[in-house]
């Protein structure tokens, strides 16, 4: 028999004091590891939406004098990108990824393939030309767009009715167009000097699409006669930490009459105050675990003048001040790590109660890492709150206790 | 040998001093087998911590074979009461928590001495000794579940489980009955000639004292006589 068994079998003949002392830390391990695990989940999803919405960029023309009405939508017509500018911006794009990434340190084996073993698909530039003209007597956008590419650019697009175009001569209306304008499915409008079908009706985007009607690039160029023309260009950098940033300051460098802005810092800020909203969540709860050790300081400084008399014994057997010690320190190591693996399985529950809460659609993750880390958080709460009352226990007076033997 | 020197222990007590012990001085040879009697607060209990390391006296010395015990570090003296004393406690004395072979074998544990190979001779040798103290049906008993004098027992093979130089033990038999009281001093007896192992025993009981080679009286902190005991049976 060695110390460490001698202090498991003391923890194991005692129950429920070694019942209560690894639920003062379990409650508090769990709470931080449910806050982790959600946190990390929910991290996750974040990182998932800035994969989805935030690693874009926006290239509109400079000087863009457009209608107080377009203005209201954040789009602008009036002023071009000539098509033909399009691979110049695509080589500036892609070149400033490069770099960015080669800053990193990261290794590019391939076009398309960033950041090691990861592939991902080249960038999608989805070119988009906005008129405005009226139709059923209303102020309406049209849009022309590369529909293969618009599908990629915003994946989200979906159809509530009918079917995307096909042909130059039909078109797709946004939600809020077609119930404003009861416009259906089968109808014909007349855009510009065309007439369009409509063939679908796209579902609600919370975005100014639903106001929109769209055609294919090359028939609103013709319609409205700006052969060579767009808009704006939406891009997509299909890698989820690609540089996009990086990239919209060498477009706007070197691209004359063109301005990019990533969509990528709304989206950081979005995370940074995600960071600092589950740092303040932390804080509280590691305040909870400090509690929970002054709680287990306490019954474990009871339990040591319950057992004075033991400890006096043991000390008159030829227990030295350090083998008190490590024989207190050993009990906290099991209690802690009682503790832990007990938090741990309550804060993965609880995780799962709570995260769907905080988060629409969270997959809560549960890695073993977070065991590791709640076995070492309760084993340490546990060790620094035994640490006093072990040094304690070393120092009481064999005579105290050989007085009541 | 065990020397004591001038020993004297005094207690402050609010603004009294009470001396519990006034000069002492004793010599016991090796395997020496006395008894210390005396009424009760006449410093019979406290002598016996001092010389056992547990008490610091508060003037003089005790040596054990030519070491001066209160010059030794905390380690030293931890080592010297585990290795060189055995004691016996007045009252039951077990930890609770540890089954009756467990609690034989605490002091091997705390003296750091087993070994991997020497795990089972220590375990035989408590088997041992809880076997001669009659005990053979009880080694996987805890505390709870042995009676007082049962608990007794144990404790006092726990007191030979290092093979120490010296014994003391304050009312060893306190708890025993006739037939086992004379069973414990019959086995004293036996390990004292076979080792040479010197024994103090501490105990009010005249006839038990009468047992030993030796019979110091102790009065108000002082040792006030010696008489010659007889041979214990």
């Amino acid at each position: 028999m060695r110390i460490y068994q001698v202090a498991l079998k003391e923890i194991s003949k005692r129950k429920m004091r070694t019942i209560y002392t690894s639920f003062g830390i379990a409650v508090a391990v769990s709470m931080l590891i449910s806050v982790m695990i959600t946190a990390s989940s929910g991290q996750k999803e974040v990182f998932n939406v800035i994969a989805r919405y935030g690693h874009s960029l926006t290239i509109i023309p400079v000087d863009n004098k457009s209608s107080q009405s377009l203005k209201n939508f954040g789009i602008g017509t009036g002023t071009y990108i000539p098509e033909s500018a399009l691979p110049d911006i695509l080589n500036v794009y892609q070149e400033a990824i490069v770099a960015g990434w080669e800053k990193l340190g990261a290794l590019i084996f391939q076009e398309g393939t960033i950041g090691g073993s990861a592939a991902f698909p080249p960038p999608t530039f989805a070119p988009r030309l906005y008129e405005e003209t009226i139709i059923k007597g209303k102020d309406v956008i049209v849009g022309g767009v590369n529909l293969e590419k618009e599908l990629i650019a915003r994946f989200w697009w979906d159809i509530a009715e009918g079917r995307f175009m096909e042909h130059d001569n039909e078109v797709i209306v946004g939600k809020l167009f077609s119930t404003h304008t009861e416009t259906k499915v089968g109808d014909t409008l007349d855009v510009g000097n065309a007439k369009m079908l409509v063939t679908g009706i796209l579902k609600e985007t919370d975005s100014p699409d639903d106001y929109m009607v769209f055609t294919s690039l090359k028939t609103c160029q013709t319609i409205f006669n700006k052969q060579g023309k767009i808009s704006m260009i939406n891009v997509r950098a299909m890698c989820p930490k690609c540089p996009v940033g990086e990239a919209a300051v060498e477009i706007n460098k070197k691209i004359l009459g063109v301005r990019a802005t990533s969509q990528m810092e709304i989206a950081t800020a979005q995370s940074q105050i995600f960071q600092k909203t589950t740092a303040l969540i932390v804080s509280f709860v590691v305040a909870s675990l400090i509690i929970s050790c002054i709680g287990v300081f306490n019954i474990i400084m009871g339990s040591i003048h319950g057992r004075m008399r033991e400890i006096g014994l043991l000390k008159a057997l030829g227990a030295s001040k350090t083998q008190l010690v490590r024989f207190f320190l050993y009990e906290a190591i099991i209690i802690g790590i009682t503790g832990g693996v007990i938090g741990f399985v309550l804060g993965s529950a609880l995780s799962h109660i709570v995260g769907p809460i905080l988060f629409k659609d969270i997959v809560i993750q549960v890695s073993p890492r977070f065991l590791i880390i709640a076995v070492l958080l309760g084993t340490v709460a546990s060790v620094l709150a035994s640490i006093y009352p072990a040094l304690y226990a070393s120092k009481i007076k064999v005579t105290e206790a050989f007085k009541s033997l | 040998m065990i020397e004591i020197k001038d020993i004297w222990k005094i207690y402050q007590v609010g603004d009294q001093q009470i001396e519990a012990l006034k000069a002492v001085n004793l010599k016991i040879e090796k395997g020496s087998f006395i008894s210390i009697v005396g009424h009760s607060g006449s410093g019979k209990t406290t002598l016996l911590s001092i010389l056992g390391g547990l008490t610091k006296p508060s003037k003089g010395s005790v040596h054990i074979d030519g070491i001066d015990v209160w010059t030794l570090n905390d380690r030293e003296l931890s080592a010297l009461r585990n290795q060189k004393i055995g004691f016996i406690f007045q009252f039951s004395s077990l930890i609770p928590t540890l089954c009756a072979i467990d609690n034989v074998s605490l002091p091997v544990i705390y003296g750091n001495r087993v070994m991997k190979n020497d795990r089972k001779k220590v375990y035989e040798y408590a088997e041992e000794l809880l076997s001669t103290l009659g005990l053979t049906h009880k080694l996987t008993a805890f505390p709870s579940e042995l009676s007082g004098g049962q608990q007794r027992r144990v404790a006092i093979a726990r007191a030979f489980i290092n093979k120490p130089a010296i014994i003391v033990a304050d009312e060893p038999t306190g708890d025993l009955d006739m037939q086992s009281e004379n069973d414990v001093m019959e086995f004293f007896s036996r390990i004292n000639e076979e080792y040479q192992t010197t024994f103090l025993l501490v105990t009010h009981n005249l006839a038990l004292a009468r047992m030993t080679d030796k019979v110091h009286s102790m009065k108000d902190g002082m040792l006030i006589s010696a008489n010659n005991g007889g041979s214990p049976s």
